[in-house]
Parts: structure tokens; sequence; C-alpha cells
């Protein structure tokens, strides 16, 4: 399969610089070696670390143990699509997306978006997990590959997502998306949804 | 699809990211973390360093072999198998629990890093540290003490199921 | 990804006439609409082949038909 790859910069926390890295529109072998040799022993060091301060709050079972398979399984598949950033040989993010999923804002209802599945950053770059983080700009490089990834299909910057609990305020403020609130169908997680304004507005470079 | 983006965007956004979570759907949520209660230091984690010793023996490994196959440092791996009350490194368990095959959440309860839920548990590993005795060569009984015991670290709780 | 290959499609006036109330409903053009039909018809393909039904569930009573799939 032919693999598509963008320069982007991710800031390095360390020393106020941008550094170059690579975002890809696929998910591979690499990626997954990456999840299971690094990101995991790191979240699993990290989470413990905080547990022994008493500062880890208790979270619910991932469903983690199964999601190399499923990404294994929607290779095929033109409904999904997956990427991933990368920087200094090591994944920094990755991103799974679904193309067959509607807009629920009323002024947009019914409408196709890019519906972001799964998004997760490297635990290195987790602030909660790893004070100071080792580079920002994981996440909104990525929402900015799912809107390019809808304006580019023809559904003109429309994303939404169930954002994680503590990512709330990210996709309120930060990427200004609107918040249709808690799911039950989703274990009430809030759920977000871009606007095509609001998409062209997160393109922009922010003013000061 | 076109992703062109410029230094002052990423700059300007990396401004306003800040300390942000972005983590999304279920897929991304971290695992269980079990009750934040402290572990007892003085506890010697003898089931734990009986285990990791019986499964090396198992896979017929000398110390030395299992710290190579496990990516570990070979003092600590010492440590652990001879029982000096260390405290084993979560990444150690991690790749012991990986090696072995066993679940990380059971086999860090065994190593007492998180306290065990299920006082059944701190039961069967005591059992395990009794019937088990370290010799050279893996007796039928131990054998068979290791092998029930592994089913116990399996068992998954109902919890685990529904996650599933 | 990147290779694209071009078609020629014939359709009757019926069918014109749906991909076009499509495109303007989904906001659409209508290329993108054939490609979101064949997303949605290979996604629905393989979960069915991989032992799932597909239904639609009335909302009122709560009712489940399945949709038929050879």
């Amino acid at each position: 399969m032919s693999v598509n790859s963008w320069v982007v910069y991710l800031f390095e926390v360390e020393s106020s610089q941008l550094v170059e890295a690579e975002l890809r529109d696929a998910i591979l072998e690499d990626q997954l070696e990456d999840w299971e040799n690094h990101w995991q022993p790191e979240l699993w060091s990290a989470m413990l670390r905080l547990k022994a301060q008493g500062v880890w709050p208790v979270k619910q079972e991932s469903a983690h143990w199964n999601w190399q398979d499923k990404i294994q399984s929607i290779r095929s598949l033109l409904a999904y699509r997956t990427f991933c950033i990368t920087c200094g040989g090591m994944t920094q993010g990755m991103m799974q997306v679904d193309l067959t999923k509607s807009a629920r804002i009323e002024s947009q209802k019914g409408k196709p978006i890019v519906y972001i599945d799964y998004l997760e950053n490297a635990p290195w770059n987790r602030p909660t997990l790893n004070n100071p983080a080792r580079y920002r700009n994981v996440g909104t490089l990525l929402i900015r590959a799912a809107i390019e990834l809808s304006r580019a299909e023809g559904f003109k910057g429309r994303i939404g997502l169930h954002s994680l609990p503590q990512s709330n305020n990210f996709y309120a403020s930060k990427c200004g998306m609107t918040d249709l609130g808690p799911d039950s169908d989703c274990q009430n997680l809030r759920y977000f949804e871009m606007t095509i304004d609001q998409a062209r507005s997160f393109l922009e470079v922010p003013k000061e | 699809m076109k992703v062109m983006v410029t230094k002052e965007w990423c700059r300007a956004k990396a401004r306003l990211e800040e300390d942000a979570e972005v983590g999304v759907g279920l897929l991304a949520l971290d695992p269980l973390a079990e009750s934040c209660a402290p572990r007892h230091e003085e506890e010697p984690q003898i089931a734990f360093s009986r285990f990791v010793q019986l499964m090396r023996r198992k896979k017929k490994l000398s110390v030395e072999e299992l710290a190579e196959e496990a990516d570990l440092d070979l003092g600590e791996l010492v440590s652990i198998e001879e029982n000096m009350h260390r405290d084993p490194e979560p990444r150690t368990v991690y790749q012991l629990a990986k090696t072995f095959g066993v679940p990380i959440k059971k086999l860090s309860q065994l190593a007492g890093l998180v306290v065990a839920r299920d006082p059944g548990f701190s039961q069967e590993a005591l059992r395990f540290a009794a019937r088990s005795e370290p010799i050279e060569k893996l007796t039928p009984e131990e054998n068979a003490a290791l092998e029930s015991f592994i089913a116990v670290l399996s068992e998954t709780s109902e919890e685990d199921e529904k996650a599933r | 990804m990147t290779g694209k290959r071009t078609m020629t499609l014939n359709l009757t006036d019926a069918e014109m006439s749906a991909l076009e109330e499509l495109s303007a409903r989904k906001d659409l053009n209508k290329t993108a609409v054939l490609r979101q039909a064949l997303r949605l018809y290979q996604l629905i393909e393989a979960r069915v082949e991989a032992g799932e039904k597909l239904y639609f569930e009335s909302e009122t009573t709560r009712e489940k038909a399945e949709v038929m799939f050879l």
C-alpha cells in the first residue's frame, strides 16, 4: 500500500524549539511495535509512579488488548483511515478515523463527517504522566489531518469525536469545537463536533 | 489530501495547546488503576520471586538468558529471584509479564506494586510459595504447583470480561 | 491511495435523480456520494461476512427489521 507523508513541526518543550516531524496517513508495523515496546511500558510505569504518589484517579478498563487486531482488520476497508506522527524515529501520536458517520449539530445534521474513533498521544508527551511533556502539537496536528481529510473527501472540514474526560477542555477551548454534551451511547463521554466555519478557523494562525 | 503547515502555525498552536491532554475514544482510555492503598514494604514478595524463578526454569533459561530475553538488568533479576526485599521496577514487571505470557495486572499484584482487590489472590500466592521449593530441576510437584498458579493468574474477573 | 483511476458511469434517469438528490441533501458532489456509497457497501459486506447482522430499528416501536444481504 502507498503511504503519503507530510512535513510537520512538533514543539519540543525542553528546548522551546520546533522540531521537524512527519505526518503519515497509515499506522503500520513500526507504529504497532512502538506502541507495544515503548508506549505500553512507559504508560504502565508512569501510572504506577503516580499511584504511589496517590495522585492517579481510578479510570476505566482500556480496550487496548484487542487494539492491534482491530487496526489490522480495518486496513482493507475504505471506511477507515489511520494516521500517525513520527519524530526522532519514534511514533509520537496515532489516530484512526471513520468516514461513514453523520453530523449531529442541527445546522449540519445528517451530513457526512470524519469521525475520530481514536486519537492517542505517546505517554511521554502527556503532561499528566510526564511533567514536563516532551513534545506539544501532536493532538493539534492530528486534528488538522482529520480536517484536511474531511476537506479532501468533500465533507468540507466537518469532524466529530468523543473526547476522554481529561481532554474536554482541549476540544472545547483550544480546538473551538461545539460540545454536544455527554453521550449515553458512548459511556457518557462528551461528543464534540466541528462545523465548516470552525474548521476554517482552526486552520488559521491563532491571533495572540 | 493536502497538509501544508507553516512553522508559524505550529508555533502559535503549540502556545495555545499548552499542557493539554488530547486523547479521544474508548480505545485510548488508560488501563485500570487499582486501589491507591500503599503496599506494605516489609512484606517479602516471596511468591513473586518464587514465580519468576520457576517460570525461568520452566523455560530452561539461566538467569542471564532470561535477562537477555526479557531485556532486563541482570542485577535486578538476580535480586528478584533471591527475594532481597527489593522493589521491582514497573518496567521489569511489565517485561516479565510479557515474556512469561501472564497478565501484567496480576503480576503487578504479585510483585506488590499494586494492592490486590481479591483477598483470595493473596491466599493463592501464599499457597503457591509454600508448595514450591527452589532446587535445580523442576519436580513434577513444582510443575503442577506452577501450572495451577498460572491458571489463577490468567483467571479474568467478571469486570475484565465486561470490558472485553 | 495516491493513484486515481477514471470510470464512466451510465445511469438511468431515476438513478441520476437519486444521485442528485443525495448530493444536495448530503452537501457532497456526485463523485463523493458514490465514493461514500462504496465505503458503506464494503463495510456492511465485511461485517455481515464476519457474522454480524444489519437491522433497522423503529424509533417509536423499537421493532427491529433485518436488512437482508446476499
